[in-house]
């Protein structure tokens, strides 16, 4: 336990990425973790500029109903309300 | 709530720091007594030393706990595993943070762990947080100890007293929901965890009620 396996563990980690499911299937989670947060702050970046939902999802590659309904209902509409 | 002081932050931050150096992606009651005996300043840590438990003997416990399943084993980091797909999660982190400030980070992490209706796109938890607190109900209990003690702050003894009555008090129903469980799963917990504390405290040979009185003289005072 402590440094030693856990450097123990970024080795095996390296060496298996691909091949171990126990360590792969983790960094995919990870992973998808970060894009949820990227695209929620490109999504609210996109919109303080003025963005339509049509615009984002297009470049985001999925419908505008998709993107609104993911997105809209958190702090946008907070914001409109408080205008 | 009240707030803790700050040696019961210093404890705190121990506690992570024994969570993060065997391995656990969370930090829970458990962690919270090895903070305590890490930090060994205060009146909390003198009562364990009296009941028997020292650091390196708790650590061991804990990994052997580790080996029964009832806490996982060592786990990679966030950071590592998206080290094996040729991410650097810092470079990230910090370049978000200058671009967008760490308010809108803080935004976008509830926004992609928030309960959206269908559940769309929703995770569990994200790399860019900081690991988990599956301690909140002792934390809790030690703050509700600091108010009916009529104590300005949470010192490492009501830390202690809040592990020890989270022990003895079942979670809330809340802490068993499809999201509650998916979080457990993501850091490796097994299913029905709530919290390894007692487990650590009874491989130890602690008597609680023992200990809960010692807590109790500690702090002067009848605990009811």
């Amino acid at each position: 336990m402590g440094e030693a396996a856990s450097s123990e563990v970024t080795a095996v980690a390296a060496a298996t990425s691909s091949q171990d499911p126990e360590v792969g299937l983790a960094a995919v989670a990870a992973l998808r973790g970060l894009v949820e947060v990227l695209e929620a702050l490109q999504v609210e970046n996109a919109r303080a500029k003025g963005w339509s939902w049509q615009a984002i999802a297009a470049k985001l590659g999925v419908t505008k109903q998709a993107v609104h309904h993911k997105y809209a209902g958190g702090r946008f509409r907070l914001r409109r309300e408080s205008r | 709530m009240i707030g803790r002081s700050e040696h019961g932050r210093r404890v705190l931050d121990l506690a992570r720091e024994e969570a993060a150096r065997v391995g656990h992606r969370y930090l829970g009651p458990e962690h919270l007594l090895l903070g305590i005996l890490r930090d060994g300043g205060s009146g909390a840590a003198r009562v364990l030393q009296a009941q028997g438990v020292g650091l390196e003997a708790a650590r061991a416990a804990l990994g052997r706990l580790a080996g029964r399943g009832v806490v996982p084993g060592s786990r990679p980091s966030d950071a590592e595993l998206l080290g094996t797909l040729g991410i650097d999660l810092e470079a990230i982190r910090r370049d978000t943070e200058q671009t967008f400030g760490r308010k809108a980070l803080g935004w976008a992490i509830r926004e992609a762990t928030r309960a959206r209706r269908g559940g769309i796109g929703r995770v569990p938890r994200t790399p860019l947080e900081s690991p988990p607190v599956l301690a909140t109900q002792a934390l809790y209990l030690a703050s509700q100890h600091a108010k009916t003690l009529s104590r300005g702050a949470v010192s490492p003894e009501l830390l202690l007293l809040g592990v020890i009555t989270d022990i003895q008090t079942p979670w809330p129903r809340c802490m068993s929901n499809p999201w509650v469980r998916q979080l457990h799963a993501s850091v490796g917990l097994p299913e029905g965890y709530r919290g390894a504390a007692g487990a650590l405290l009874a491989a130890l040979g602690v008597d609680l009620d023992e200990l809960h009185d010692a807590v109790s003289a500690e702090l002067r005072v009848a605990v009811p």
